[in-house]
This record gives C-alpha cells, sequence and structure tokens, in this order.
C-alpha cells in the first residue's frame, strides 16, 4: 500500500476550478517527482495534499488515515511536513528558532536532537544559527526551510521548487541534500520547474497539465519517452 | 534587552547578503559617501534618530507656540516623570495592540473598549471585596491587586469571547481588512454601551476621596507613591511579555504567526490556538493598563477612546507587530502628551500624541522597531 | 383637506417626486408627469391620513435622514469609489456645520457679546455658506490628503480617526473661534421667511396669502425641500461621475493600483481628488444640518453619530452604489430612531432587574446598532444593494451579472 494515496481530487480556489481528478501515489522511501507546465496546478496539488486546500471531491490518505479534512498542523503530527516554494521561513526569527519551530510539537530533548541532525546535514546553518533568516542569502534560506521541515524526522517530506530562483550550482547542491535526505528513509513528493534534473534523482515522477494527470510512471522511462520529452521537457 | 521580531543590526556581522533588509540608518552612515547630499539628507531623515530629532524639533515647536514661556526646569522634570508613567500606562495597551495587530494584522478599534473594560471590572470587584488597610505608601489596599489579578483573566476571556463571535467567523470567510476594521469599531460601541449599561454615565472613583500624597524625589520632582508602582509594575509586565516571546514555545509561535501565518500552520502550529492565546494575552494587558489608570483618574465609559489614539500612536512609533517598540512608542507619547501641558492647553494631549504618529507614519512607516514593509 | 393640509402636501410633494423620478422606469415624457401624479398622490395621502403631529415627526426624520443621506454619499465617493477608509467623517462634518455657520450668523452684540465668542460672524445667504463650507472642508481634505493618502489602508483608518478627534478638539477648546464648549447658538434659516408673518419680501402677494396657514413650527416642511434637493443633485452629480472616464480611473485605482499606474493614470492625485470631492460633500452635510438644529457644538460631532452610523448606512446600503448609501442612510436613521421607542419599550422589563438599567435604556439604542453593523460585517459584507458595474455613460445600466470574484 502506498504511503500517500491522492485518490482522484478535484479542487481549487473559491470558484475556480484548478485541479481535476488528480490521483498520485507515493511509496515508502521513494522520490516522486512531479513535473509540468506552468500553471498546471502542481503547486495547488501539493497545497492540497498539505490541507492548505481541502479537496471537493476524491480523498487523500497518508497511511491508513484519510488526511482530506485535516489541518496543516494536524498533518505535521502525521509527520509529512512541506516546504513551500516562497516565504518559506520566518524571516524576523533567528535561524535557531526556525528550526525550533519546526519541531514545535517536540520535547525539549528531541528538540536539540534535531536540530544536531540538521546541523550535520547543513554545517552552515550552525555557524549562522543567531542569525535572522531574512537576512540570509536564498540558498541559505533553502535550508533553513528544509531543515527546519526536517525536525520533525517526517516519513514524507513534501518540496515545493526547491531550486526555484538558485544558481546551477545551488541547485546542484540542494539536489544532493535532497538524495542524502531520502536515503536516511524519508520519501520525497517533489514539484519542480527543473524537469530533466529532477526526474534524474527521481523513482517516480508524474506529468500535470491543465490540472489533469498526463502521464506517470518510472522517472527512467518518463525521461525516454519520446512526447514527454518534446512537450514538457524541452526536446 | 533584544527584541524578538525585529532585524537587528547587529545581527549582520556575519557577512551575508541582505536581500531584504532595510535598515536605513545604517545605509546613512555606511553609504552615505556614495550618495548625492540629497538622498544622504533624506535618508537621515528617515532613520530612527532622525525620527527622535524631529520628534523633539516638534516639540521645540510646540513650545514656541506655546508662546515660549519661561517654563520651570522643575515643573518639566516633574511632568516628564508623569510622562514616564503614563507611557508605562499605555505601554500595556500599546502592547497588546501590536500583538493583534502583528497576528492578524488589522487595527483593533475596540481595544480602548477593553482597556475600559478592565478598570470597570476592577472596580466591580473592589466594590464587592471589604476595604483593607493602606499598603505602605499607597493610596490602594490588597482589594486592588485582588481586583487586578481578576480583571486581567476577565478581560482576557472577553477578548477572546468577542473574537469567537466576530474575528474568526471573518477570518474563515478570508474577509478583507475593512471588515475587520468595522467589525472592531462596531465592537467599541457595542462594548462601550455595556459599560453604560452596567455601571451607568457617571465618574466612578476606585478610593471616594481618598487622599493621595506626593512623595518629594531629588531634583523636587513630586510624584505619588502609586504612580511609581504603576510604572514598576507595567515594566515588570512588559518584562514578561518580553520573556514570554523570546522564552517560551507559546511565544515563539506567536512570532512566528506573527512574522507568516501560513508558514506557521505548515510547521505545525495550531495558529488558531495561537491567536486565542493573543487575544487572551492582550486583553489581559489592557485590562492591567485599565486598572492601574483608574487608580489616578476616574472611570467613565468613554475613557477607552480617549486612550485609543495615544496607545495606536504608541504603537506605530514603535513599528507595528514590535512589543519592544510599543514600550517605547507608548513611552515618547506619554511623555511628549505630558509634557506639552507645560505650555499648551492639557486638553490637546491626545492630539500631540496623533500629529508624532502622523509624523513618524510619514516619515518612518514601519516605526523605529519595525520590519520594513512590514 | 383643509389649506394648511394642502400646502404642506405640496412640500411633502416635491422630495417624493424626486424619488419618483429615480424609481419609475419610463421614457422621460412620461416619467415626469408619471412621478408628479405619484409623489402628489402620495403626499395627499400622508398628509390626510396621518395626524399633524406623526407628519411632523415623519418630515423631521426625513431631513436628518436626508443629511445623513448626504454624508454618506461623501463617504461611498471616497471609500465605495476610491477605496479611502475614511474614519473621521464627524471631522469634515463638523467644519461644514461651523464655517457655514459663522459665514451666515451675526457677530454677537452687546451683552450677549460677553457670553458667546466666535471668529467672525459674516451675515451671508444660505449658499454662500454652503459654498464657504464645501471650500473649506474640501481645502481641509486636501491638506490631509497630501500626507496621509499615502499610507495603507489601515493607517489611513487611524489617522482620520485621529484627524476628527483633533478637529473636534479644537472646536471644543478654542472658545474664540466658534464659542468653544458652549453652543453656537441662533443658525440663520433659510427661506425661513416663508413661514413668518410679515413673509418675505420679494413673494408675491398672491403666494405669500397662500403659505400663511404655515406657521413656525411648520417650517421643517419648506427646509425638507431644501434637504431633498441637495440630497438629490448630489446623487445625480456622483452618478454622472461614477460613470465617467473620471470614476473609471478612480475603481480603476481600488482595484489594481499597479495597472491604474501603468496605464498612464496619475495614482496619486486621483486618490487625492476623490478624497476632495467627498471631504467637500461631508462639508455640504454639514452645512445643511446646522440651520436645521439651530445651535451646535462640538458635542455634535462625536464618531458615534458623525462617523460611525455613517459606516453603517453604507455598509447597510451597499459599498460603491449610490442608492444604497441613500437608502441605507434611510434604514438606519430609521433603525436608530426606532430603537428609541424600543428603549421605552423594554423600560418596564429593565426595571424588574434593577431600577439603573431601566433609567440606561438609551444606551442599549448604541448596542442594537452595533451589533447590527456586525451582523452585516458577517453575513451581507456586500450591502443590500451591490455595486453596479457601471462602466460608461453610453452603455446601458444593467449589465450582466459581474462574475463572482475568485478572492475579494
Amino acid at each position: 500500500m502506498p504511503l500517500l494515496n491522492v485518490n482522484s481530487i478535484t479542487t481549487g480556489y473559491a470558484d475556480m476550478e484548478v485541479l481535476t481528478d488528480v490521483s498520485i501515489a507515493v511509496n515508502e522511501g521513494e522520490i516522486v517527482s512531479i513535473i509540468g507546465p506552468n500553471g498546471a496546478g502542481k503547486s495547488t496539488l501539493m497545497k492540497a495534499v498539505f490541507g492548505l486546500l481541502h479537496p471537493w471531491q476524491g480523498s487523500i490518505t497518508l497511511g491508513d488515515r484519510d488526511i482530506s479534512r485535516y489541518s496543516p498542523f494536524e498533518i505535521v503530527a502525521q509527520r509529512m511536513c512541506y516546504v513551500p516554494q516562497v516565504a518559506n521561513v520566518f524571516t524576523t526569527l533567528s535561524v535557531e528558532e526556525n528550526l525550533e519551530l519546526g519541531g514545535f510539537t517536540l520535547e525539549k530533548r528531541e528538540i536539540d536532537a534535531a536540530k544536531e541532525r540538521v546541523y550535520e546535514l547543513f554545517p552552515v546553518l550552525k555557524e549562522r544559527r543567531r542569525q535572522k533568516a531574512g537576512t540570509m542569502s536564498g540558498g541559505q534560506r533553502q535550508m533553513v526551510a528544509m531543515g527546519s521541515a526536517l525536525m520533525l524526522n517526517p516519513v514524507l517530506l513534501l518540496l515545493d521548487e526547491p531550486s526555484a530562483g538558485l544558481s546551477p550550482k545551488l541547485v546542484d547542491m540542494i539536489f544532493e541534500r535532497i538524495v542524502t535526505i531520502n536515503a536516511t528513509g524519508v520519501a520525497v513528493l517533489m514539484v519542480e520547474q527543473n524537469a530533466q534534473e529532477s526526474l534524474r534523482m527521481a523513482h517516480r515522477g508524474y506529468v500535470l497539465a491543465n490540472g489533469e494527470n498526463r502521464f506517470e510512471g518510472a522517472a527512467k522511462s518518463l525521461l525516454e519517452d519520446p512526447e514527454v520529452g518534446r512537450l514538457y521537457l524541452g526536446g | 534587552m533584544s527584541e524578538p521580531g525585529v532585524d537587528r543590526p547587529a545581527d549582520r556581522g556575519a557577512g551575508a547578503p541582505s536581500p531584504q533588509h532595510d535598515d536605513t540608518d545604517d545605509l546613512a552612515m555606511a553609504e552615505a559617501p556614495r550618495r548625492g547630499a540629497g538622498k544622504r539628507i533624506t535618508a537621515l531623515v528617515h532613520s530612527r534618530v532622525g525620527v527622535i530629532v524631529l520628534v523633539v524639533a516638534i516639540f521645540f515647536a510646540m513650545w514656541l507656540l506655546g508662546g515660549a514661556q519661561p517654563v520651570a526646569t522643575r515643573q518639566l522634570l516633574t511632568l516628564a516623570v508623569w510622562g514616564v508613567m503614563l507611557g508605562g500606562v499605555l505601554a500595556l495597551g500599546s502592547i497588546g495592540l501590536t500583538l493583534i495587530y502583528g497576528v492578524l494584522k488589522f487595527p483593533n478599534f475596540s481595544h480602548g473598549a477593553l482597556v475600559a473594560i478592565g478598570a470597570y471590572t476592577a472596580f466591580a470587584v473592589m466594590a464587592v471585596l471589604p476595604e483593607g488597610p493602606r499598603l505602605g505608601p499607597f493610596s490602594f489596599g490588597w482589594e486592588f491587586l485582588a481586583a487586578l489579578v481578576v480583571a486581567m483573566p476577565v478581560v482576557g476571556l472577553v477578548a477572546l469571547a468577542v473574537d469567537r463571535v466576530i474575528y474568526r467567523r471573518l477570518r474563515n470567510q478570508n474577509a478583507a481588512l475593512v471588515l475587520f476594521a468595522m467589525a472592531s469599531l462596531g465592537m467599541a460601541f457595542f462594548l462601550r454601551s455595556g459599560i453604560y449599561m452596567i455601571w451607568g454615565p457617571d465618574f466612578h472613583f476606585f478610593y471616594q476621596g481618598r487622599p493621595n500624597p506626593a512623595l518629594n524625589l531629588p531634583f523636587n520632582v513630586r510624584v505619588q507613591a502609586d504612580q511609581l508602582f504603576i510604572l514598576a509594575l507595567a515594566l515588570a509586565l512588559v518584562l514578561l511579555v518580553y520573556l514570554l516571546l523570546t522564552r517560551t514555545r507559546m511565544g515563539k509561535a506567536m512570532r512566528a504567526t506573527a512574522d507568516n501565518p501560513q508558514l506557521a500552520q505548515v510547521r505545525g502550529i495550531d495558529t488558531e490556538r495561537v491567536i486565542a492565546w493573543t487575544w487572551v494575552l492582550s486583553g489581559a494587558l489592557a485590562a492591567a493598563g485599565g486598572a492601574m489608570y483608574g487608580l489616578t483618574s476616574q472611570l467613565r465609559p468613554e475613557m477607552g477612546f480617549w486612550l485609543l489614539l495615544p496607545m495606536f500612536a504608541g504603537t506605530i512609533m514603535g513599528g507595528i507587530g514590535s512589543p519592544l517598540g510599543a514600550l517605547v512608542g507608548a513611552m515618547i507619547i506619554g511623555i511628549v502628551t505630558q509634557m506639552s501641558a507645560a505650555f499648551l492647553n492639557p486638553a490637546y494631549g491626545p492630539a500631540i500624541a496623533f500629529i508624532l504618529m502622523i509624523v513618524m507614519l510619514i516619515l518612518r512607516p514601519q516605526g523605529l522597531f519595525g520590519k520594513p514593509g512590514g | 383637506m383643509i389649506q394648511e393640509q394642502w400646502v404642506k402636501a405640496i412640500f411633502v410633494a416635491i422630495p417624493l417626486v424626486l424619488i419618483g423620478l429615480r424609481l419609475i422606469r419610463l421614457h422621460w415624457a412620461l416619467r415626469i408627469p408619471a412621478a408628479a401624479a405619484c409623489g402628489f398622490a402620495v403626499a395627499v395621502l400622508l398628509v390626510a391620513m396621518l395626524p399633524t403631529g406623526i407628519l411632523a415627526y415623519l418630515v423631521s426624520f426625513s431631513i436628518m435622514a436626508g443629511i445623513y443621506a448626504i454624508l454618506s454619499l461623501g463617504l461611498n465617493s471616497q471609500w465605495g469609489l476610491t477605496g479611502h477608509l475614511n474614519f473621521g467623517i464627524a471631522g469634515f462634518f463638523a467644519i461644514g456645520a461651523f464655517t457655514s455657520a459663522l459665514f451666515t450668523m451675526s457677530m454677537p452684540t452687546g451683552l450677549l457679546a460677553n457670553y458667546a465668542k466666535q471668529a467672525f460672524g459674516l451675515e451671508m445667504p444660505f449658499l454662500v455658506g454652503v459654498l464657504a463650507a464645501a471650500i473649506v472642508a474640501g481645502l481641509v481634505a486636501f491638506l490631509i490628503a497630501i500626507p496621509v493618502l499615502k499610507l495603507r489602508e489601515d493607517y489611513l483608518a487611524i489617522a482620520t480617526l485621529g484627524i476628527a478627534e483633533v478637529i473636534r478638539l479644537a472646536f471644543q477648546n478654542e472658545r474664540w473661534l466658534a464659542n468653544g464648549p458652549q453652543p453656537l447658538r441662533g443658525i440663520p434659516r433659510p427661506l425661513s421667511c416663508l413661514v413668518e408673518d410679515p413673509a418675505c419680501a420679494w413673494l408675491p402677494d398672491s403666494l405669500a396669502t397662500w403659505l400663511t396657514p404655515l406657521a413656525q413650527r411648520d417650517y421643517i416642511f419648506p427646509y425638507l425641500v431644501i434637504v431633498a434637493v441637495f440630497v438629490a443633485v448630489i446623487y445625480v452629480a456622483l452618478e454622472r461621475i461614477s460613470r465617467s472616464p473620471w470614476g473609471r480611473a478612480l475603481r480603476a485605482v481600488r482595484e489594481e493600483e499597479a495597472s491604474a499606474a501603468m496605464n498612464g493614470k496619475n495614482v496619486a492625485s486621483l486618490r487625492v481628488q476623490s478624497f476632495v470631492v467627498g471631504g467637500v460633500i461631508m462639508g455640504i452635510a454639514g452645512a445643511l444640518y446646522g440651520p436645521y438644529v439651530i445651535s451646535i457644538s462640538y458635542s455634535h460631532f462625536r464618531p458615534l453619530f458623525a462617523t460611525f452610523l455613517v459606516w453603517v448606512m453604507l455598509m447597510l446600503g451597499g459599498s460603491g452604489n449610490n442608492r444604497g448609501a441613500i437608502l441605507g442612510a434611510f434604514i438606519i436613521w430609521g433603525v436608530w430612531s426606532g430603537t428609541a421607542f424600543l428603549a421605552d419599550a423594554i423600560t418596564p422589563l429593565l426595571s424588574l432587574i434593577s431600577d439603573d438599567f431601566a433609567s440606561r435604556s438609551p444606551y442599549l439604542r448604541w448596542m442594537l446598532v452595533a451589533i447590527l453593523l456586525e451582523l452585516i460585517v458577517l453575513y451581507r459584507p456586500k450591502g443590500l444593494l451591490q455595486e453596479q458595474k457601471v462602466v460608461s455613460l453610453f452603455l446601458p445600466r444593467e449589465l450582466p451579472k459581474k462574475v463572482p470574484r475568485t478572492k475579494t
């Protein structure tokens, strides 16, 4: 049984339908990448999975729990964490405080342990733990954001365009860390503009277009699919 | 005391690029040589130092307007000390306002009414308690302290109840800011009419006709013991709020929610609970402010509305969302309001506070300690 | 019907005809006679059926509601058209009232001069007073607008609330200006000679004789006509404005300030203009208020009566809709006046709880109006009449229902 199962959901904002009958699944320990053109509804799907929007139809299950009506904080308690694309750090709080808030539901002792784990993954954050997150560079912010999401030692991590706005070198670094995180047993569901790169490290992939499922399959087969390549991977 | 919720220039030492940083006073110093003189002056005027200089200049202009009479230094000093006391009371209201403004992003026009309800609740509690002996040099007995302890949670719960009935529904509807502002204005009148209904339009005093002699402090400053008590208690409460915001889990969650409500949810914070506690805290602080104000003046149903503008002024001077800013802002407002009485009709006190607020809004909308654009 | 009633009926008919002209949807050639006939018929019925006291009450009620309608229209031209959150209506209202009073009154002389102080008294005609009120209120609005309109809308609300308080404090404390804490008494009433015994000198004899049955206390009848004409003129002017290119530009500023700016509109100047227009209209309302109540003082311009009620009116009627502004003014003024009876009615009930409660029943009205506002905000935030998406004078009024916006 998949860890996360999005079961033909339809949803949107107010009366504007964005997603129609979309289904995806993430198995334990997998990296799944969702690609698709701008406006395909990728970010909306992430928000729906994370309870920032509720599905109008269909259901979302995590493990054996139906989380369709859960609020984000209830979802976090199920150890699924989310890194939004923008505004993903508390700019007026220090790095350390950002991390502590990531582990909001933990005991003091567990927070310290979790912080150490994150510092191991992103050593630069330890050096700058007293710095306000708002004064950091884009790449460092992304690290703070991912680090905060890792504080709860999640079973599933949702990443919304982790490479957006970063230089190629930083993109490589972030992708490399995603693989490292995955290696510790965290399943990852990510949305990416950078389709080629993300499919290369993913196990499986989905192509969304116009708010509907278009293609799905093993990442490798999507990369090799001529039609996917022509339409969504830029040749 | 370091300020929660604010970019401090000192934090920039690490040398990272700071894309969102806009601390103009630093810029005024560091980048001045590279800019034209005009820009340098503009930057200086918009900096913290510049604003404070301007406040002093306005103050001086008021003195000139008042006919530049010779004012006894002793009198000015006494007024300044009184201003600090008033500032302490205002600060309790301003901090509540700034917390609500920061977390819920709307100006709570009913905050003054909460202050008034706090004062009246304390009055009601004191009316049922037996009157004890005076405590030391103060004019009040233990029953005042008991009333304070009762009034704070009561008003906190009133604030919470209003949120549950009105503002939470508006939040669920994703209502526009104007509707929150309107609803809070309506609440101000609702709560005030509640005071009229229960306690009537007449003045009330905590202690009818009890003498309250002033102490003689050094430099011939005359202050009542009560006023010193008010200041000490206000500062103690402010310190408590500061510790709460920086040290406790709920405090950090409040700052996080003020910073970015959606991200706070994403991080697993139950923002509705945070909002509830913010209301309770700001209501309790308002009640303390009201009860303390009642020690030195009479209670009237409109007192909340009179205090509202100075409290807003303090909040905006300090920068919305910044509790330390609210404290400093309220102190400035309190001092200037009181000192202006030396050469202007004291009735204009609120007007002076208000003019300071407008000047601040124009020169430095983010306030002394607020985050830019916030 | 006796002659007195016919005279009153004519006066009552004029506002009704004006309403008829707006409501009856016929070609103009038919609309004018139809409105005249209906208006007159209703007026005759009202005058004939109602006891004198109730008729007088209704007329006074309509005068105040009409003055509130003007305030509400003024607010609509700021909030509805451009989105200015003006919580300082009382300030402009006060400036209008005091300005026109000072322009039309005479300086106190003799013994009175010891008790009543005022900056000047120009003994100008009523319309000059209205004009002066409009100009001064507009000027103050302009001076306020320059620094304050740059601010975010929530700051604007706080700032305008404060400005209104400062204005009120000034009128309260500056004795030389308008008698300070004491009321300014004896504001002259326009056309009051219509109901006085030697009637106005310029009036033809036949008309003067015809008007003789009216006593001093019947002055409210001609005054109702004056207020109604002002409401009508301001309404028509605002309707034309909102259909003009200028009105379109203002709405563009309200909806999408950035794109309005990119389309070459001078956003800052447009915002100031609409604020000033609103201030002018509120000033005119003040000029109409003074002669009606004869004596004014700072205490009339508290935020409850002069700001809060107006907002409730516009919110109920429908922001952005001028008809809604007028409708809201009448309904809320009706509720406000009606709650006075309600408060009287429940006094015995309250006295069961405590005698104190009974004597405080007037304050229940505030509570009821506040509750009403909360209900509007929660359940009917767009008001009774929603904004019409009028685009141009040259397009038909009824456009297809607007598509609900995704986020507001």
